[in-house]
């Protein structure tokens, strides 16, 4: 009964589909519900899962503190920098139709990377997605760790 | 018939959403409390799912139901776990609450009813994102199918990510901001680490 | 065949409405913490399994009747899916429930408490 074993055996069955539906949300948000915010927090609820029954110490090896804060900046720049990249390719900020260089017009599917408009909000997404994730996983950590207060 | 029982799951679920909101105000332990929220802001993303909003409700379910109920828990470990009693009715707040509640709901006699299809959100950029996302529109120039403008399958993400892009930034930035908030209330207090003080040299203004 | 369907799907329903039903009341009603555990636990597991098997064979008899895409038994998939992880999810829920209380201390009502007051 000290060992927590049911806890632990159905976490470790339970957290890598939950990762996974994490990202099915994250890249399937172009054709049905969902999109970066509704990916981030269950990602982030994956990553709390894990903290909450194997202990604080091991989750911070997997998720570093640190590291979790340069994300939650690095989430914020990748959608900055989309729309700045479109503004080195002409047009105006945030205007996804030039990141293909091409610019203005609806290019056809060339390959099997996406253009134009599909790349820009897969892009656009990824780094809401990035943030929201990075925040609530920082929350946890500054939150968890403390002591009560009285 | 069918009308008849969707208006009995609507007056139900919100019969139940204001049951809930008023258990919630009166309640005094937190822990009951806070498992309340949690209740409302799944009734809240079934409520969502009625409107046909299954982006929005599953965003609420997500954050409201899961991560916020969570914090708020992790929070409340924390600290007391009954709520200190309130002094009594006082006449001054109840009165300016019910003044401005009586003003805000007299603002809202002048907007359209729901679903007003002559309402100004539904006239004027509505139409327009519609009738560039909508496939195999033809017109002269176009007989095979006008192009669409965004080709992404979901004209919610559409218009979240690219018709209004900067909104979303804005949002994103916000939970950014609400995240730093949080890690600098969080780590403010000074770091008891003994060899910092120890090595700090004393300044060098001596005349 | 729509009706053989339609029929089985709507007992299922109201037998997992039923079922939700009685769980609610074991929580209300039962004296202790524990018995009210296992009140909630039906409500999880019986109940919602029966709503989700009334609801799979609403999708079945549409996808073997309308002869539409293979959306219907998509759908079906999913539920298949939704019904297994809440077989997984919520017993364990209700076991994390127990282990906390018990190790906070507290204790489960026996029938020895019961007998000390009677003469």
């Amino acid at each position: 009964m000290k060992q927590q074993t049911i806890l632990r055996i159905v976490a470790k069955l339970l957290i890598p589909y939950i990762l996974l539906f994490a990202l099915y949300v994250q890249f399937h948000g172009d054709f049905g519900p969902g999109g970066g915010f509704q990916a981030g927090v269950i990602f982030a609820a994956g990553l709390i899962l894990y903290g909450l029954i194997f202990g604080l110490s091991a989750a911070r090896e997997v998720a570093p503190p640190a590291l979790m804060e340069t994300l939650t900046a690095l989430g914020v720049l990748i959608y900055a920098g989309t729309g700045v990249l479109a503004m080195f390719n002409g047009g105006h900020f945030l205007d996804y139709s030039y990141l293909g260089g091409h610019g203005g017009g609806h290019a056809e599917h060339h390959g099997i990377l996406p253009q134009g408009q599909h790349l820009g909000i897969l892009l656009v997404e990824f780094g809401v997605g990035l943030t929201v994730a990075a925040v609530m996983i920082s929350i946890f950590f500054a939150f968890a760790g403390r002591e009560r207060v009285q | 018939m069918h009308d008849a029982a969707i208006h009995a799951i609507v007056i139900l679920l919100l019969g139940l959403l204001l049951g809930t909101a008023i258990v919630i105000v009166r309640m005094r332990e937190l822990w009951a409390a806070v498992m309340l929220t949690g209740i409302y802001s799944f009734l809240g993303a079934s409520w969502m799912l009625l409107l046909d909003a299954p982006d929005v409700a599953f965003t609420e379910a997500a954050v409201g139901a899961g991560i916020s109920t969570f914090l708020m828990l992790s929070t409340l470990a924390l600290t007391n776990r009954r709520a200190k009693p309130q002094p009594g009715l006082s006449p001054v707040p109840l009165v300016v609450v019910i003044l401005t509640g009586a003003t805000l709901i007299y603002g809202t006699f002048d907007m359209p009813h729901y679903g007003d299809p002559d309402a100004p959100a539904h006239r004027h950029m509505a139409p327009e994102f519609l009738a560039d996302e909508v496939k195999h529109i033809q017109d002269a120039e176009h007989p095979e199918g006008k192009p669409v403008k965004v080709d992404v399958g979901n004209i919610i993400t559409s218009v979240l990510a690219s018709y209004r892009g900067y909104d979303t930034l804005g949002e994103t930035v916000v939970i950014f901001t609400a995240g730093i908030g949080v890690l600098l209330l969080l780590r403010g207090e000074p770091r008891e680490d003994p060899s910092e003080d120890a090595s700090e040299e004393p300044s060098e203004d001596a005349p | 065949m729509d009706l053989l369907f339609d029929f089985l799907s709507v007992i299922c329903l109201i037998g997992g409405c039923c079922f939700a039903l009685i769980g609610g009341i074991g929580i209300l009603r039962l004296p202790d913490f524990f018995s009210r555990l296992h009140g909630g636990g039906i409500t999880d597991t019986l109940g919602a399994g029966l709503i989700m098997l009334g609801l799979m064979l609403q999708s079945i008899k549409v996808g073997l009747t309308h002869e539409m895409s293979a959306s219907p038994w998509l759908v079906t998939v999913k539920l298949l899916m939704i019904l297994l992880f809440l077989f997984v999810t919520s017993p364990t829920g209700c076991h994390a429930l127990a282990r906390a209380a018990l190790s906070d201390g507290l204790e489960p009502a026996t029938v020895d408490d019961e007998e000390q007051p009677t003469p």
